[in-house]
């Protein structure tokens, strides 16, 4: 196990205002492909970016010269989607390595991923599947947890994932499972506050009492993102801005834990980067409870509907779903 | 919520369950009626919620057609990335067959995405209909296709394997400064993004023209001799004549330039001498697209 004096001193405390065991970096973006131009020509304002580690753990290509370039100029965070720390595969040992490495090489500043597994059996469905809520699932990913800590020599955070389904063996409420999963294997969390207001719609749960139920201290990162209402549901889409509610609810949790890195995932439909940026931009508002009235236009992405066939489904696909595409002269 | 134990509850059986479930290409329900999901567990769609419980607005059967939905959908649209001038090509119906019948036979099995398409060309290979494969009527339909996505998934695997960027390669002064003898016995060590790749269709033209939003039409066949590399980070692609295609495979292959250079000629019936003007023009190109990372001397 992990010395927690060593843990300490890796995310030490940078702010006394702040009630997270994590540094706080500011206001970030998802370092995404199409602005891989925009980004080396203009060196823009950015707090800080954040990865999605599989993207670049084995590139020998562009990517990786961007990243090295962007962690030279910015703090870098590593975001991944294939821990799969709920699965009951074996832990990826090969995988982990990599994870380290490019950690090491890039300094970043943690390294996250989700409450979810992807696969069993050999097969990777590149999905975030929800697990049961229970003594089982927790004990099971708390012992994966702590192993993997020991890999990376360093404390890991979790992201609750957006769901779509309950399970019937599920025996606690998804707030309780997080703070007792970070507390037993000593881990932080990234809380996705768009993930809460998904979740708790497809599930009717009451999104401020989840907020208000976690361990504030353990909280590393916000994750802000766009949805889409399906009308019977809601799907993380990551294709648009945030919506008021969850502006809120982000209000709501900023004041709880005070100066917690925020990042904005914008993964489909991406706009121009001056666009991003200026949508992460508006916390400012919200963390000095000013929400004034160009704030409040934001609205949900448009209804979807399954009735016209695979456009639409495609266009509801939920995070994640990044690939990066060859760049040919 | 339930506190009730029951042989649902285990999580290593629901997982397996719930992927043979989502992953099936029928559906969700021919996955729940599915043998397979029934050896894991043996009920019927109407038990389904003893494993998902329904939302005030969705059954259990609703909210896991959301997982299963989004698992086509999601890989199908990054094989359409990796793959945009083959989707362009066949059509938006047919590539989702393909896509499905690929994900079916080839689901993933790595940590990244970038594994995805991988099999994809041979997939084609080994799936193309067996009465269009006279090789006496020359290329087809199947064999543009196929090698579409050839080149595009070499496209995929330069772009982001190991490259040149930050090495010193062979230049044009290197090539100069040697002797004819020390020429003659020389091997070139390859770039480690040099690809050759020889076609029945110049899919190059084709697929720079899909990248680029145009609308091309399927080319006429036409023999194509491809190198692929990258300098600057990004894939650079330039079709040669059959004689430069040979000498670049002879030498990437481990001949010496004496060797390569007598191979070509027998295999054009010509002499060396008539080959003189096109080797210097050759090498000198070669240099400057970074094709060689070493001239190794033979000692």
């Amino acid at each position: 196990m992990l010395r927690r004096g060593r843990l300490r001193r890796l995310n030490c405390l940078e702010s006394p205002q702040s009630r997270s065991d994590y540094a706080y970096l500011g206001l970030g973006v998802g370092l995404r492909t199409v602005h891989f131009d925009y980004l080396l020509r203009h060196t823009p304002a950015v707090d800080w970016f954040e990865i999605i580690s599989e993207n670049f753990m084995d590139s020998e290509g562009r990517p990786r010269y961007v990243l090295d370039q962007i962690a030279e100029r910015y703090p870098v965070v590593m975001h991944g989607v294939s821990l799969s720390i709920g699965s009951t595969a074996p832990l990826n040992f090969k995988y982990l390595r990599k994870l380290k490495t490019l950690a090491d090489a890039v300094n970043a500043r943690w390294v996250s991923d989700h409450v979810c597994w992807t696969g069993v059996a050999g097969r990777n469905t590149h999905d975030l599947l929800p697990i049961p809520m229970n003594e089982e699932s927790l004990r099971h990913v708390v012992r994966r947890i702590q192993i993997v800590q020991d890999v990376l020599e360093r404390r890991i955070v979790l992201e609750n994932p957006s769901s779509y389904v309950t399970f019937a063996a599920s025996t606690m409420p998804e707030w309780e499972f997080l703070s007792r999963m970070a507390d037993d294997a000593d881990c932080g969390l990234l809380l996705d506050i768009n993930n809460v207001y998904v979740s708790s719609v497809n599930h009717g749960f009451h999104a401020e009492t989840y907020i208000r139920s976690l361990p504030h201290h353990r909280i590393a990162q916000f994750h802000l993102a766009g949805h889409t209402n399906c009308g019977t549901h809601l799907i993380d889409t990551h294709d648009g801005p945030v919506i008021d509610p969850v502006w809120k609810l982000f209000q709501t949790a900023y004041k709880l834990t005070q100066n917690v890195s925020t990042l904005l995932e914008w993964d489909a439909r991406v706009p121009e980067f001056p666009i991003l940026h200026a949508e992460v931009l508006k916390s400012q508002r919200y963390i000095a409870g000013v929400c004034d009235g160009e704030a409040n236009k934001t609205s949900e992405t448009p209804k979807a509907s399954y009735t016209h066939g695979d456009d639409v489904k495609l266009a509801t696909t939920p995070h994640p779903a990044v690939f990066v595409a060859a760049e040919v002269e | 919520m339930t506190t009730q134990e029951s042989p649902f509850d285990e999580l290593d059986a629901l997982q397996l369950w719930m992927q043979t479930v989502i992953t099936h290409p029928a559906g969700v329900k021919a996955g729940v009626a599915s043998k397979n999901a029934n050896q894991i567990f043996d009920m019927r769609e109407a038990e389904i919620e003893r494993v998902i419980q329904p939302s005030e607005t969705l059954s259990a059967i609703q909210r896991l057609e959301i997982y299963s939905n989004a698992y086509f959908a999601r890989l199908s649209s990054c094989l359409l990335d990796e793959f945009p001038a083959f989707a362009y090509a066949v059509g938006d119906t047919a590539f989702q067959a393909f896509a499905s019948e690929y994900l079916q036979t080839f689901p993933s099995n790595s940590y990244t995405l970038s594994a995805l398409g991988r099999s994809f060309p041979s997939f084609l290979r080994a799936t193309r209909p067996a009465d269009l494969s006279f090789e006496s009527l020359g290329p087809t339909w199947a064999d543009f296709l196929i090698e579409l996505a050839t080149v595009e998934r070499v496209y995929s695997e330069v772009f982001d394997g190991p490259g040149i960027e930050h090495e010193r390669v062979a230049d044009p002064q290197d090539f100069a400064s040697l002797s004819v003898v020390q020429w003659l016995g020389a091997r070139l060590t390859p770039a480690p993004c040099l690809r050759l790749v020889q076609l029945s269709y110049p899919v190059h033209e084709y697929i720079t023209d899909v990248r680029r939003g145009r609308n091309p039409q399927t080319p006429a066949p036409s023999k194509t001799y491809l190198v692929i590399t990258r300098r600057n980070y990004l894939v650079r692609r330039s079709a040669v004549g059959e004689s430069e295609f040979g000498l670049l495979t002879a030498l990437a292959n481990g001949l010496t330039v004496g060797d390569g250079v007598a191979y070509v000629a027998q295999q054009n019936q010509s002499d060396i001498d008539a080959l003189e003007f096109e080797l210097s023009q050759w090498f000198r190109n070669w240099a400057e697209a970074g094709y060689f990372r070493q001239i190794v001397l033979a000692s």
